[in-house]
C-alpha cells in the first residue's frame, strides 16, 4: 500500500507496516523530492531522532516558570538531558544598596527580596542586627511573640501562594482561586497590624515598629479557625486528585544525600525524610516555648513536598493559636533609648503620625528624648564592629543573613543566603531525565521566588 | 577604622560544643587562627590549606559538616585608615596602612552535631583567586559564580566560572567598594537629590 | 493606530471612533509580565476577591502576540530590559502599556546600577500606577482610567481648538496636504495650491 502525500508531515502509515510510505514535498517552483521509505528504515534517514539533541530556551517570560527564570534545556526528544538555569533577570543590587543607608532602612530593602514572605526576611535581618548589637536577650517577649505569630501567618500565606501558582501551572485554576482567596484573609490581618498588604517593614531592629491593635487576637483567632477549614478544602481538592497524583508522584526526586550536597533545606529536605527544622534545631525568638511537630515525607518527590507543605500549614496554625493564648504584655521595643525606634504612632486627624502625647514629650518635657529622636531618625544607631551569621526558617528553607559591621551607622556588607538561589542551583540534578511537563511540575515543587534568587 | 573582627578576646563566649570543636580542628590543622564573636566560631586559614580543611570538615565524623551553607565575600580596600579617633573632634589620632584584601567566608553546618562555624580566607584584592570547593560541595558552584560576578574572585578549578547575576558583557564587579552604586539624580519640583552614594549625610 | 491609513480622507469618523474605542476597551487582554512583588498583586487582582474577569481581562495570555496590554509589574533589571522591549515588539497593534508600581514607573526605591529607572526608557507607557506594590484597587483604577483613554481615543489626529496649521503640522509630522484636509474637516477653507486633497492619516 502506498500513498503519496502532499506534505511530509502527514506521512503516517501504521508503524511496523510492511507497506511503503511516500513522503513528498515541494511547490510548483521546486522539483518534488521523493523519498520512498519502508517501515523500519526510519533510523537510516539522515536526521534520525536518536542523534539529535535539541536545545530549547524556556523563559524568562513564560507563564509557568514561577517568575523570571530562564532554563536552557538540552532535550533528547522530550526528555531533558541537561538543564542550565540562567538567572539574574531580577537582580536589584539590594545587598549593595544596604551599604549606603542606615541600619533601620535596611528593613525596607530586605523585605522586597523574597516577596512572598517579606516578614521572614525582615525577621532574619533584624535578628542579625540585634546579635551584632548584643541585645538579643533584651528584645521584649511581647515583640518576640508577635514576630513568631506574624512569621507563621506569613508561612501559611506563602504556602497558599505556592499552592495557587503550582496548581495553575499544572492546570488547576481552582487551586489558584482558592489559594489567593485564602491569602486575602491573612493579608487582611497583616494589613490591620502593619498597615501594608505586602513588604511591610514592620519588624525593626530591637522589636517592632508599633504595637498590634487591641482586637488583633480576636480577629486572628477567627482567621485561624477559617483557615483550618480551608486547608482541609485544599486537601479535598488535590490530595487524592488523580491528575495531581499522576503529575507529581515520582517527579523531581532529590534524596537526602543529594539535598545535603546541593545545600537544600526546608520543605524539600523534609520531603526527603530528614526532620530538620531550624525552628527546632536552633530556635530564635522564643520558638522553643511552642509545641509543634516537624512534618516529613519519605518519597522525596513533588507529591511529598506538597504533603509536607500542607502539614506545615496546619502546624503553623497550631503555633499561632499558642502564641495568641500566651501573648505577654509589655513594650514592643527594646528599652535602650539609643537603639529603640522612637516613633509612637497614633491615628490623628490627618492620618497616622506621631501621637500628640509623644510630640509634647519630646518638644516640651524631655530634651534627651528629643535628641535621641533626632539622632535616630537622621543618622540612625551605631552598631559595634563584627560579623555574624543568623539563619531563620523561611517557608523555602534556611534564609541566612551574613552581616558585617565596621562600627558606623550603615552596614558594611550584608550577604543574604537565600534558599531559592541554592535551590535553582539544584535544578540540573532535579530535572535530569524528566519530560518537559515534568520539569514544570518539578520546578513548581521547589517553590523558588526569583526576588530572593537574584536579590 | 578598626578591623571588622573583635580579636581582643572580650567576646569569646563559645559554647562547650564549639570549644570542643575548635580544639579538635586546631589539633588537626595547627596553622589555624581562631576567633570568637557573639558565640560564633571563625577559623582563619591560608589559601593552601583551604580545600584540605573543607574536606576534613565534611568527612571527619566529629565535625561532619553536611552543608556548605554560604560562601560570600567582603571587600576591605587598601589605603590609610584611622585606628583611633579623638573622642570629641573625630580627628584620626593613629592611622595605619592596610593592604587591600577580599575576605571570603565559608559557612559550614552540620545536621548530625547541630553546630555551625565559619572558615575565613583572605586574598589580595588586585588579583583575587582561590581554589574552588565545587568538587566537594555542588552548591558551591552557584555561590562561587556569584562571588566571581560581584568581587572578581577567580576560583581555580570551577567548571563554569561565568557571571551569574549581571548581564554577560558587564564590566566591573559591582559589590566591590571601588564600584559606585550607580544611581541617578532624582528631580523634584525646584530641587534635585543626588543618588544615595553621593549624599553628604 | 493601524486603521487610519485605510480610511479615505474627508469622512467623519465620530461614530466609527466610538464603536472602535468601545470594542477595544471591552476586553483588553493582558500579557503575563509579572516580574517581582507587583506580580503577586497583579495575580491577586485577577483572582477571586478583586476580580478582573468583570472587565473581560482575566485571561492573561502567555504569548505576547495574543495580548493587547502589557502590565509591567515589577522592577526591570538591566538584564531584563532587552527582553521587555522584545516582548513589546512582538505584541500586535493596537497595544498599551501600564507601568505598575514605582519600580516600573521610575525605578522606585532602587536607584542603582542594576535597575532601569523607569520602564518608559524602554517602551512607551500609557498609564503609570504608583505604589509599592499598588493595592489591587489601585491597579483596577489605573486599568479603568486606561479604558477611558482607549474609549475616547481619536483614530485620527485633529487640530486642537485654536491651533494653527503650522503647530498642528509640527505636532503630527504630517505633510501640508494632510494637514489641509484635517483643517478642512474642521471647517477651515482649503488653502490655495492644493486642488486635490490627498489621503489623510497618521503615517
Amino acid at each position: 500500500m502506498s500513498s503519496s502525500m502532499r506534505t511530509p508531515a502527514t506521512a503516517g502509515a501504521a508503524w511496523g507496516d510492511e507497506g511503503e510510505v511516500e513522503v513528498a514535498g515541494g511547490t510548483a517552483l521546486e522539483p518534488r523530492h521523493e523519498f520512498t521509505v519502508a517501515a523500519g528504515e526510519w533510523q537510516n534517514l539522515p536526521d534520525a531522532v536518536d542523534d539529535d539533541l535539541m536545545v530549547i530556551n524556556m523563559g524568562p517570560q513564560h507563564p509557568s516558570t514561577h517568575g523570571v527564570l530562564r532554563m536552557v534545556l538540552t532535550l533528547d526528544g522530550e526528555q531533558v538531558v541537561d538543564n542550565s538555569p540562567v538567572i539574574g533577570y531580577l537582580h536589584t543590587g539590594i545587598e549593595k544598596n544596604l551599604e549606603f543607608r542606615p541600619w533601620v532602612h535596611g528593613v525596607t530593602f530586605v523585605t522586597r527580596m523574597d516577596y512572598l514572605s517579606p516578614l521572614a526576611n525582615e525577621l532574619g535581618y533584624c535578628l542579625a542586627v540585634e546579635k551584632l548589637l548584643g541585645i538579643t536577650d533584651e528584645v521584649p517577649e511581647r515583640a518576640s511573640a508577635i514576630r513568631v505569630a506574624l512569621n507563621e501567618l506569613q508561612r501559611i500565606a506563602s504556602h497558599m501562594v505556592w499552592l495557587a501558582t503550582s496548581g495553575l501551572e499544572l492546570g488547576s485554576t481552582t487551586a489558584m482561586i482558592f489559594g489567593f482567596r485564602e491569602r486575602e484573609t491573612i493579608i487582611d490581618i497583616l494589613e490591620y497590624v502593619t498597615g501594608l498588604r505586602m513588604n511591610h517593614a514592620y519588624i525593626r531592629p530591637g522589636g517592632l515598629s508599633q504595637d498590634v491593635p487591641d482586637d488583633f487576637a480576636d480577629r486572628t483567632r477567627k482567621v485561624v479557625a477559617e483557615l483550618r477549614n480551608k486547608v482541609d478544602e485544599f486537601e479535598i481538592l488535590l490530595s487524592r486528585n488523580p491528575i495531581w497524583l499522576e503529575r507529581n508522584t515520582g517527579v523531581g526526586i532529590l534524596t537526602a544525600e543529594q539535598c545535603y550536597d546541593l545545600g537544600i533545606t526546608g520543605p524539600m529536605l523534609r520531603a526527603a525524610g530528614v526532620a530538620h527544622d531550624l525552628r527546632k534545631a536552633q530556635p530564635h525568638s522564643g520558638y522553643e516555648q511552642y509545641d509543634f511537630d516537624v512534618p516529613i515525607a519519605q518519597s522525596a518527590d513533588a507529591y511529598g513536598r506538597y504533603l509536607v507543605r500542607i502539614a506545615e500549614m496546619r502546624e503553623s496554625l497550631k503555633i499561632v493559636t499558642q502564641v495568641l493564648d500566651t501573648l505577654p504584655s509589655g513594650p514592643v521595643m527594646v528599652a535602650d533609648a539609643k537603639i529603640a525606634w522612637p516613633a509612637q504612632l497614633a491615628l490623628g486627624p490627618d492620618g497616622l503620625g506621631n501621637a500628640k502625647s509623644y510630640v509634647s514629650k519630646i518638644m516640651g518635657q524631655s530634651m534627651e528624648a528629643l535628641i535621641h529622636h533626632f539622632k535616630l531618625v537622621t543618622e540612625g544607631f551605631v552598631v559595634p564592629p563584627g560579623q555574624v551569621y543568623v539563619p531563620v526558617e523561611s517557608p523555602r528553607g534556611e534564609l541566612g543573613y551574613h552581616v558585617t559591621s565596621d562600627g558606623t551607622n550603615k552596614p558594611y556588607r550584608v550577604h543574604v543566603r537565600d534558599p531559592s538561589f541554592i535551590a535553582i542551583g539544584s535544578l540540573p540534578v532535579l530535572t535530569h531525565g524528566l519530560l518537559i511537563a515534568d520539569v514544570i511540575a518539578a520546578v513548581a515543587s521547589v517553590d523558588p521566588v526569583m526576588g530572593g534568587v537574584d536579590r | 577604622m578598626p578591623d571588622a573582627v573583635d580579636t581582643s578576646g572580650l567576646d569569646i563566649q563559645l559554647s562547650e560544643q564549639l570549644r570542643a570543636l575548635r580544639d579538635h580542628l586546631v589539633e588537626a590543622f595547627p596553622l589555624l587562627e581562631v576567633l570568637g564573636f557573639r558565640g560564633e566560631l571563625t577559623l582563619l586559614v591560608t589559601q593552601g590549606d583551604l580545600v584540605e580543611l573543607v574536606r576534613f570538615c565534611r568527612d571527619d565524623s566529629d565535625v561532619s559538616c553536611e552543608y556548605l551553607m554560604d560562601l560570600s565575600a567582603v571587600h576591605w580596600p587598601g589605603g590609610e585608615f584611622s585606628d583611633q579617633t579623638h573622642e570629641t573632634t573625630g580627628w584620626p589620632t593613629a592611622t595605619s596602612q592596610r593592604e587591600g584584601r577580599i575576605e571570603v567566608d565559608y559557612l559550614l553546618y552540620s545536621v548530625t552535631h547541630n553546630h555551625r562555624f565559619r572558615i575565613r580566607v583572605d586574598t589580595p584584592d588586585d588579583a583575587p583567586s582561590l581554589p574552588s570547593v565545587s568538587h566537594l560541595y555542588t552548591c558551591a558552584n552557584f555561590m562561587e559564580r556569584e562571588t566571581y560576578d560581584f568581587f572578581g574572585v577567580s576560583f581555580v578549578g570551577h567548571p563554569n566560572l561565568q557571571r551569574i547575576h549581571m548581564p554577560d558583557g558587564w564590566e566591573g564587579h559591582p559589590q566591590r567598594k571601588d564600584y559606585p552604586l550607580g544611581g541617578v539624580e532624582v528631580q523634584y519640583k525646584g530641587a534635585t537629590i543626588p543618588p544615595p552614594d553621593e549624599r553628604k549625610y | 493606530m493601524g486603521l487610519e491609513e485605510r480610511l479615505p480622507g474627508g469622512i467623519l469618523l465620530t461614530n466609527v471612533e466610538r464603536f472602535v474605542g468601545w470594542s477595544r476597551a471591552g476586553s483588553l487582554w493582558p500579557a503575563t509580565f509579572g516580574l517581582a512583588c507587583c506580580a503577586i498583586e497583579m495575580m491577586t487582582t485577577g483572582a477571586a476577591n478583586y476580580d478582573l474577569a468583570r472587565f473581560g481581562m482575566e485571561v492573561f495570555r502567555g504569548s505576547p502576540r495574543q495580548a493587547d496590554l502589557m502590565i509591567v509589574a515589577g522592577r526591570v533589571s538591566q538584564k531584563m530590559a532587552p527582553i521587555v522591549r522584545n516582548l513589546y515588539d512582538q505584541m500586535a497593534d493596537p497595544k498599551w502599556v501600564i507601568a505598575m508600581g514605582v519600580c516600573a514607573s521610575s525605578g522606585g526605591m532602587f536607584n542603582n546600577y542594576a535597575i532601569v529607572q523607569g520602564v518608559d526608557h524602554i517602551v512607551p507607557v500609557d498609564m503609570y500606577v504608583p505604589g509599592c506594590p499598588p493595592r489591587p484597587e489601585m491597579l483596577m483604577d489605573g486599568i479603568l482610567k486606561l479604558h477611558e483613554q482607549i474609549r475616547n481615543a481619536q483614530l485620527r489626529e485633529r487640530p486642537r481648538k485654536g491651533e494653527s496649521m503650522q503647530d498642528f503640522r509640527h505636532r503630527t509630522g504630517w505633510t501640508d496636504g494632510e494637514v489641509a484636509v484635517a483643517h478642512a474637516e474642521r471647517g477651515a477653507p482649503v488653502p490655495e495650491g492644493y486642488d486635490e486633497l490627498p489621503l489623510a492619516g497618521r503615517r
